[in-house]
């Protein structure tokens, strides 16, 4: 977690930086990413692996039930560049995701950005999802206000 | 049509066939952006195949510089890529949202190329990549993949590592081509000459495939001519720079050119990231899906293969591949 702190200075400019590399395993297009959706969950696990990174969580379904999300990010290389590692998401931590669903509506999408418990903002990202600085501050004032989805966020008062 | 007016009218041709390259470098893709922009440097001349281009370089170097284990130049440590100037050979500025450039490649090849390009235009992405089924990145798609490069140079041998797969090219100094194996690979058989401290390889024998999901497809015929050298400029910028080019008598016209570069990657040492042995068959969920498209396989789905649970041998104690946490996944729905 020090790790995360301490590159936080450096992780705007980084996250820029490598924005344009998050484009090497496969094609995204199973990703519908005319939507941004938010979930908060619970960490199950963190596979850290090369090609893509999957960040595997359990999220409340408003019965009371869990289900297994699965979230996909970019690999190893580039987010040991945005102080991203393989401790970064540990298994029981909640943490709050920005993803964009699989289109067949398995419960699966692409990363965007993570919030930790703490509070920090991260970007795990690959071509999945935006986990932009841009993404993360334009998310902000609707975290705040209560928004789970762009589409909702962005339907005229 | 005279001799002389044949070989101004191919010289024309050539220079016009090289003119946009000159211009069209990419900054921000794969790292770009770093340093001053890149520019493509064409063959000295027109030549009708690779053997001939690397021929003539070789003859120019008067049969390379041989180095030895203390002048050889030193390339080691963990590199990223800075850019290239790829997407510029086959379509037109300004990238991703350009269009197909006529007559680049061969018609068989324009109409797969053109359809490939469509699903990019159309879907915001292509629907397939190789790389989904676990297939090695191979050349050319080596020389721009995001991963972290190693390049380890030897008086008679270069190894050039990239973290995918891993992938690991050989170049042999100084040799003539092999193909022992009758067949052709996904990195084919390269063999170099030092020029001073540039290297210049030669590489053929590779398989039929695609450069990325946003390229062209090339033959088994495809081959090229590369030279590697290291620059500096000014504000302590380092890049390895691959100047390369391309030819492929069944994809293209005539051969193409392109630019590749590599920095060191001292942000990526200093997290202490080191090359690792990532394989992708047994870790990978992402499948070609029944409409041709991609998907992956979610735990607890048939076919799942979870990349950090227990290995062949769940009987016994200290099977997890996630040592640390050692976390389960839901049983498969079978």
């Amino acid at each position: 977690m020090k790790t995360v702190f301490r590159v936080l200075p450096v992780l705007a400019v980084a996250s820029l930086l490598t924005a344009s590399v998050a484009v090497a395993h496969h094609s995204f297009a199973m990703f519908d990413k005319s939507v941004e959706k938010v979930a908060t969950g619970t960490v199950v696990r963190w596979e850290f692996n090369v090609p893509h990174s999957w960040l595997r969580m359990n999220v409340k379904n408003p019965d009371g039930t869990e289900t297994l999300w699965s979230f996909e990010g970019s690999a190893p290389p580039s987010l040991l560049q945005r102080g991203i590692t393989g401790s970064t998401f540990e298994p029981g931590n909640v943490v709050t995701v920005s993803y964009c669903p699989l289109k067949d509506g398995r419960p699966g999408g692409g990363l965007g950005w993570a919030r930790l418990a703490n509070g920090t903002f991260v970007n795990p990202a690959d071509g999945g999802c935006d986990g932009s600085v841009k993404a993360i501050e334009k998310w902000k004032p609707w975290l705040a206000a209560g928004y789970t989805s762009s589409t909702e966020a962005q339907k005229p008062k | 049509m005279s001799l002389n007016s044949r070989r101004r009218v191919v010289l024309i041709a050539f220079a016009l066939a090289n003119v946009p390259s000159l211009s069209s470098a990419q900054p921000g893709a794969f790292g770009g952006g770093f340093g001053p922009p890149l520019q493509v440097v064409a063959p000295p001349k027109a030549f009708a195949t690779s053997d001939e281009h690397y021929k003539f370089l070789l003859s120019q170097a008067k049969g390379g510089t041989k180095h030895t284990l203390t002048s050889v130049p030193r390339w080691d440590g963990l590199w990223n890529t800075a850019g290239n100037t790829h997407m510029s050979m086959f379509i037109d500025p300004p990238g991703f949202t350009g269009k197909v450039k006529p007559g680049v490649l061969t018609p068989p090849y324009e109409k797969a190329y053109r359809e490939r390009w469509r699903q990019q235009q159309e879907l915001g992405e292509v629907q397939y990549d190789r790389l989904t089924h676990c297939e090695p990145p191979g050349y050319p798609r080596f020389l721009l993949e995001p991963y972290s490069h190693e390049f380890l140079n030897l008086p008679d041998q270069s190894y050039q590592i990239n973290d995918f797969g891993p992938s690991i090219r050989r170049v042999y100094i100084g040799q003539e081509h092999k193909n022992v194996f009758g067949t052709h690979s996904w990195y084919g058989d390269t063999i170099g000459f030092w020029d001073g401290n540039k290297l210049v390889t030669h590489t053929k024998y590779l398989l039929p495939a695609d450069f990325t999901r946003w390229s062209p497809m090339t033959s088994n015929q495809f081959e090229s001519v590369e030279t590697w050298e290291l620059k500096r400029y000014p504000n302590d910028v380092e890049r390895l720079e691959v100047q390369v080019t391309f030819y492929d008598r069944h994809a293209f016209v005539q051969p193409v050119s392109a630019v590749y570069a590599f920095r060191r990657a001292k942000e990526l040492e200093a997290a202490g990231h080191r090359v690792q042995h990532w394989e992708c068959e047994t870790s990978n969920n992402d499948v070609i899906d029944s409409k041709g498209g991609t998907s992956s396989r979610l735990p607890g789905e048939p076919g799942f293969k979870d990349p950090r649970g227990t290995t062949l041998f769940p009987e016994l104690p200290g099977q997890s591949r996630d040592p640390i946490y050692n976390t389960t996944l839901p049983a498969k729905k079978e």
